[in-house]
C-alpha cells in the first residue's frame, strides 16, 4: 500500500510505505486529530522516539491526515522498511522542546538543529522561545557561570581585556537594533537536486530586537595596533574529536569597526537562551549567521588575514552572481559566504491551507535583505502570469523584516498557485532558478500552493 | 541481527558517547571562561536567582535497524553527532553517501579504516539510498 502525503508548497509528492514497529505515542500540534497513535510511520520513527527522558517528538499534521484517514490496520499490511521513506520528504516532521524554547521543527538534536515553524513569522519579532539553533560541534555549552565569565580581547592590541557581563552592561553606552538572522543554508531542502546537509525549509531564519555593546567600543577599548587586519571570534563550544576544527569566525578589521556589528547581551528584551548563545552573541547586521558567534567568549585580533577550516573549507559560495553553480560544471572560485541576497517568505496562507471563495484572504509575508532596504514586493495569484503589487507595512529598521500583506478575493473554488517576489532599493530581484553544491543562500521566488474551497 | 546483538551494539554506542562526552568536559577552554563542564546525567534547572545558569540538554537519540555496516556506523559515526543527522537527509545515491561519509573521515578525521568507511557507505546506502543508483561496481574507497 503506499500512501501519498502533500510536500509544503513543492508541488512534490512524497511515498511512505509505513510500517508498523513499536508501541510510539504521538501528539498532534492541534485538536484535529487524536492524542495518541501506535503506529510507527518509517523507519525514521522505527529509530526509538523515546518519551521517557523529557523531550516531545511529534510528527507531521499531514502525516497524522493520512494515518487517521487510512487507519492503522492497513498500516500494519504495509511493512516494508526497505522502501519506506520519502523520495523528497525525508522524514515526517519531528517536534521537539529543548530547554528555554518551545516546540520546533527538530532537524537533529546533538548538536541541536532545530527549525521556527512559520506561523511564528506573523509577529514582527520573532520569540526568542521560537527563534532557529543550529550549532556545529556536538560538544555546546549548557552551563555558565556569570561570577567567572569573561569576554577576553587579545592578539594584535596595546590593552588586553577580560570583561564580565555586569562591566559589558555598565561601562559602555547600549545600543539596539532590529536585524534577521538567517542561516547559509536556510532552504536547503528546495534545491533540485538535493544536497547533503541541514534539510531546514523556511524557518532557519528569525528577527529580533538586539542590544548590547558595539564592537568598535570594545576595539577601540583594546587599542587596536596598527596593521590590523582581522578579528576572530570563538566560543566554548568544543569538537568531538582533536582532529575537527574549532569553531571560530573572523570579520575584516573595517567590518568589525562599522559600529554596526555589536556584542549582545540581550534579545527581544531578554536574556538569551543558552542555545542561542547566552549570555553574549555577535551580531552582524545582513550577514549569514556563519558570523553570529553564539556564547561569544573570545575575539582576537590578527595582524593578518584568519584562515581556518571554517573559513578556507567550508561556508564559501561560488563566487560567481549569486553563488550560483551547474552542478555538471561546479565552480573553480569560490568566496566565503557573506551578506544575504534579497528574498521573501510566505507566511499566510501556509502551503495546502484552505482559503474561500469570493470573500478576501488577506494573504502577507516577509522580506528582507542584507539593509540596503525593501523597495517592493509583487505576490501572484496565477502562478506568475500576472502581479501585483503587495503593502509593505512600515520599515522597522533597514537590517529587519519588512512584513507585506495583499488581499485575494479568489474568484471560483479550485487549486492556486500563489508567488511573491521581492525587490531591493539597488534593483537586486529574486532567483527564478538557483544551484550550488552547497545549498546555500536560496532566494527562489517562492510558490505556494492552496486550495480554495 | 539478534535482539541480543542489538543490544550490544546500542550498549557500544553508548559507551562511545559518554566517551565522546568526557572528552567535551575536558577541554580546557570552557573552565577557563565560566563555562562548566558538559555533565550528562542528573543536572537540575538553574533557578533564576542564581548567577550559574544551567540546562539539560534532551537526550534522546534514534536507534538505527539492523544490517550489515551497522557496528561500523554506531561506533564511528554516532560519537561525534546524533544519527538524525542520517535521517533528516534526503535518499541519496551511494557516490553521494560515499562522498559524505569520505568527508568525515578524511575532513573531520573520523576513526574509521578504508574497509569501514565502505561499510558504513553501504549501510547508510542501504537504509537511505536512491534507487537505482548502488547497482554496478561498488569502487574502493581510493577512487
Amino acid at each position: 500500500m503506499e500512501l501519498k502525503v502533500g510536500n509544503e508548497g513543492r508541488g512534490h509528492w512524497a511515498t511512505l510505505l509505513p510500517c508498523v514497529y513499536a508501541a510510539i505515542h504521538y501528539r498532534s500540534i492541534s485538536g484535529t486529530f487524536p492524542d495518541h497513535r501506535e503506529v510507527n510511520p518509517s523507519w525514521i520513527e522505527y529509530l526509538g522516539v523515546s518519551q521517557a527522558v523529557g523531550v516531545n517528538f511529534m510528527n507531521r499534521r499531514g502525516f497524522l491526515r493520512i494515518v487517521g484517514a487510512t487507519g492503522a490496520a492497513a498500516l500494519a499490511a504495509s511493512c516494508n522498511r526497505a522502501n519506506s521513506i520519502a523520495e523528497t520528504l525525508s522524514s515526517p516532521t519531528s517536534f521537539a522542546r529543548f530547554p528555554e524554547k518551545t516546540e520546533m521543527i527538530l532537524l537533529t538534536d546533538r548538536p541541536p538543529q532545530l527549525e521556527t515553524p512559520i506561523h511564528y513569522f506573523r509577529q514582527d519579532l520573532t520569540p526568542n522561545e521560537a527563534f532557529f539553533v543550529r550549532w556545529h560541534l556536538e560538544g555546546i555549552p549548557t552551563s555558565v557561570d556569570l561570577r567567572t565569565f569573561r569576554l577576553t580581547v587579545s592578539g594584535h592590541v596595546r590593552q588586553p581585556l577580560q570583561l564580565n557581563i555586569d562591566e559589558l552592561r555598565s561601562q559602555f553606552e547600549p545600543t539596539s537594533i532590529v536585524a534577521v538572522n538567517q542561516c547559509s543554508g536556510n532552504s536547503r531542502s528546495f534545491f533540485e537536486p538535493r544536497v547533503p546537509g541541514g534539510q531546514w525549509r523556511h524557518g532557519a531564519v528569525g528577527n529580533a530586537k538586539w542590544t548590547g555593546v558595539p564592537l568598535k567600543s570594545i576595539l577601540d577599548r583594546a587599542q587596536v595596533k596598527a596593521g590590523a587586519v582581522d578579528v576572530s571570534f570563538n566560543g566554548p563550544d568544543a569538537p568531538p574529536l582533536p582532529s575537527v576544527a574549532d569553531f571560530v569566525k573572523a570579520l575584516s578589521i573595517d567590518h568589525a569597526r562599522d559600529g554596526e556589528v555589536m556584542i549582545a547581551y540581550a534579545m527581544n528584551d531578554q536574556p538569551l537562551p543558552m542555545v542561542n548563545g547566552f549570555p553574549l552573541r555577535l551580531v552582524v547586521p545582513g550577514w549569514y549567521g556563519t558570523y553570529w558567534v553564539k556564547a561569544l567568549s573570545d575575539i582576537t585580533v590578527l595582524p593578518q588575514p584568519f584562515s581556518n577550516f571554517w573559513t578556507d573549507k567550508a561556508y564559501r559560495i561560488p563566487s560567481g552572481p549569486n553563488g550560483t553553480e551547474s552542478p555538471k560544471d561546479l565552480a573553480k572560485d569560490t568566496i566565503p559566504i557573506n551578506r544575504f541576497n534579497v528574498r521573501s517568505i510566505f507566511v499566510r496562507p501556509e502551503p495546502d491551507e484552505t482559503v474561500h471563495p469570493r470573500i478576501p484572504n488577506e494573504i502577507e509575508g516577509v522580506a528582507f535583505d542584507s539593509g540596503y532596504g525593501i523597495q517592493r514586493v509583487e505576490v501572484s495569484t496565477d502562478g506568475g502570469t500576472s502581479w501585483a503589487d503587495a503593502r509593505l507595512d512600515p520599515e522597522i529598521g533597514k537590517y529587519s523584516f519588512r512584513r507585506w500583506r495583499a488581499s485575494w478575493t479568489p474568484r471560483n473554488r479550485g487549486r492556486y498557485r500563489l508567488m511573491a517576489r521581492a525587490a531591493n532599493t539597488v534593483g537586486n530581484t529574486q532567483s527564478k532558478a538557483q544551484w550550488n553544491r552547497s545549498g546555500f543562500m536560496w532566494n527562489v521566488i517562492q510558490q505556494v500552493d492552496v486550495k480554495v474551497a | 541481527m539478534s535482539p541480543k546483538a542489538n543490544i550490544l551494539v546500542l550498549s557500544l554506542g553508548l559507551v562511545a558517547l559518554l566517551a565522546g562526552c568526557g572528552h567535551v568536559a575536558n577541554t580546557s577552554q570552557q573552565a577557563a571562561h565560566g563555562f562548566a563542564p558538559v555533565k550528562m546525567e542528573s543536572m537540575l534547572d538553574s533557578n533564576a536567582d542564581s548567577p550559574v545558569h544551567t540546562i539539560v540538554m534532551p537526550h534522546d537519540e534514534p536507534v538505527f535497524p539492523p544490517g550489515p555496516g551497522r557496528d561500523e556506523f554506531v561506533t564511528a559515526c554516532v560519537v561525534c553527532h546524533s544519527p538524525r543527522y542520517i535521517t533528516m537527509q534526503p535518499r541519496f545515491s551511494r557516490a553521494t553517501w560515499l562522498s559524505e561519509v569520505k568527508k568525515m573521515k578524511d575532513v573531520y578525521g573520523a576513526h574509521i579504516s578504508d574497509e569501514q568507511a565502505l561499510q558504513i557507505t553501504d549501510y547508510l546506502f542501504s537504509i537511505n539510498g536512491e534507487a537505482g543508483t548502488g547497482k554496478g561496481p561498488k569502487g574502493t574507497y581510493g577512487e
